[in-house]
């Protein structure tokens, strides 16, 4: 595996010996990763590799459920300065504002597309309405939803398709300003066309965000990313070399030694 | 075999649409009979006796033979207990579903699950040994009254509201539990901004539960300070009138066909009056939920 990654962007986050157990059965373990600033990062592997379980080690998501245990270390650079995730001092709601996550299928909540983007930053930043809706702007013309949603801002946002929603949860996201997006298959449930936009939107999102992606596509790992991590069955984590994730062909043979 | 199998198949669906059946038929029937025997009795006066209706709404001007007080009694008995046990209610409901864990949370339920075992007349009982006792020791001028009745009633509707609360809340997906952390939001905002919320058509059919409950108890309160003809009430510790209560006495004691029409014409009282607060538990359910949904009451 390859080894340098000089010609890549600064360390943005490191995960150092990481294991999560669920109610003792050991999800990953002993996984260790380096991801760069911007990306896209993929994080390839099979299905139960404990991929979305990696991913919400990153911003504790884990701890929402019963009977979790984590070990190991999880540092992110955030604001230009190394913060330790698992301390006892980092403060968790912060954390996860400033790493953003969007989900496989869009979990939009059951209010107004606007009250979607507004009740996070009402009530976690709370901020007062006028910078709200100027933000909530913002974030939706950052990913182009905008227009489409302009004049509906008060109907349910469960009434957007599919692939509105998904983006609707992406400006949701970044409405808080992260600096790490963590992206769980985030075109799994949409059509090809849908799809695409949200692909494109990465290529657009890497020179401000770094991301980090979950995907079961190969084939989208071959044309967006810049690193791309196989995990393992038995919870380690493989670095494919540039060379191998550009050729699709090679990409196919690696995947198939390694899972 | 076939036959067999089919025979069985058509007596459960006619099993099943007998049953499905009988609650609107046995509903229809109470509510004929009710009416076909109330509304003769109804008038004015029945209500407002021989004082001028306007001058007992706007002035309080007392009324004698007449419902008025008994309704004015429910409806601060119904106000009082739903005060008290909403909130506590409600609170405990969302400790149970999100915050208690392991042992607790048995030893927690399990309590609610007495508590809502225990029969009403067991409350009134309650109640009434505990005016018996701070006579004895603290509060020698303690006596039964509305708000000793009230506290009653709310005991015996907080397992409804607490069940309805934990159900509501613990049946949302997990999606929305997520949503709200990885935004950012901490447990309680999570708890109060989006699951409470979310759940609140649960938690109002549990308040609508509890409040017809409520009102409609006969056993609780006959020991704990209702009476026949007290006035309209004015004091939390004096004693007061009820609907169910005068119900109960007219069609117990009456000494003509005429009191037991009256007591018809008021259970048909009390029913509109439980219909007219869960349309405005409904009405509250409406603006909060609009209120939740999009920012804006209008």
């Amino acid at each position: 595996m390859e080894n340098g990654n000089n010609h890549l962007n600064p360390c943005a986050f490191r995960i150092e010996d990481l294991s999560v157990r669920f109610d003792g059965r050991a999800v990953i373990n002993r996984v260790n990763l380096e991801v760069c600033q911007g990306g896209p990062t993929f994080l390839l592997g099979r299905s139960g590799s404990g991929k979305t379980t990696l991913l919400r080690a990153i911003n504790r998501l884990n701890e929402c459920f019963p009977g979790c245990e984590t070990s190991g270390r999880v540092c992110l650079r955030l604001g230009g300065e190394w913060a330790e995730v698992y301390a006892p001092g980092t403060p968790v709601e912060l954390l996860r504002r400033q790493a953003g996550m969007v989900f496989q299928s869009p979990n939009v909540l059951p209010l107004s597309v606007e009250r979607n983007m507004s009740l996070p930053l009402r009530t976690a930043l709370g901020l007062p309405a006028e910078e709200c809706a100027q933000r909530v702007e913002q974030a939706l013309r950052e990913v182009h939803l905008w227009e489409e949603v302009r004049d509906r801002l008060a109907a349910p946002a469960t009434t957007l398709s599919g692939g509105q929603q998904q983006r609707l949860c992406l400006a949701r996201a970044l409405a808080l300003r992260p600096e790490i997006l963590l992206l769980d298959e985030p075109t799994a449930s949409l059509d090809f066309k849908a799809a695409r936009q949200i692909e494109d939107l990465l290529v657009e999102l890497k020179s401000r965000y770094t991301l980090l992606v979950v995907s079961h596509s190969l084939s989208q790992a071959h044309r967006l990313a810049e690193q791309v991590f196989v995990l393992r069955d038995g919870g380690q984590v493989e670095r494919l070399a540039e060379n191998v994730f550009r050729d699709k062909e090679a990409l196919l043979a690696a995947m198939d030694e390694l899972v | 075999m076939t036959n067999g199998a089919s025979f069985t198949e058509k007596a459960v669906c006619i099993l099943s649409w007998g049953a499905a059946l009988t609650v609107p038929a046995v509903l229809c029937t109470l509510m004929g009979f009710l009416l076909w025997r109330g509304v003769p009795g109804w008038s004015l006066a029945l209500i407002f006796g021989d004082t001028a209706p306007l001058n007992a709404l706007l002035r309080g001007a007392p009324v004698f033979d007449g419902l008025w007080p008994a309704c004015l009694g429910t409806l601060a008995l119904v106000a009082l207990a739903a005060g008290i046990a909403v909130p506590i209610g409600i609170a405990s409901g969302v400790y149970l579903a999100e915050y208690a864990r392991g042992r607790s949370r048995q030893v927690f339920s399990f309590c609610v699950d007495l508590l809502a075992g225990i029969p009403s007349i067991l409350m009134g009982l309650f109640g009434f040994a505990l005016i018996l006792l701070l006579r004895r020791t603290v509060a020698p001028a303690a006596n039964t009254g509305l708000l000793l009745s009230a506290l009653c009633l709310a005991l015996l509707v907080l397992p409804y509201l607490i069940s309805t609360t934990r159900l509501s809340i613990e049946g949302l997906p997990q999606e929305l539990r997520l949503a709200g952390a990885c935004l950012g939001l901490s447990h309680g905002q999570v708890v109060g901004r989006i699951l409470l919320p979310a759940g609140m058509h649960g938690i109002f059919s549990g308040v609508i539960l509890a409040v017809g409950r409520a009102a409609e108890d006969t056993a609780v309160i006959l020991l704990t300070g209702v009476v026949a003809n007290a006035g309209t009430p004015s004091s939390l510790t004096g004693k007061y009138e009820a609907l169910p209560f005068h119900i109960y006495y007219l069609a117990a004691e009456h000494q003509s066909p005429a009191q037991l029409t009256q007591a018809f014409a008021a259970a048909l009282v009390l029913l509109c009056l439980t219909g007219l607060l869960f349309a405005a538990a409904r009405l509250l359910h409406a603006r909060l939920e609009k209120k939740w949904k999009t920012g804006t009451t209008i």
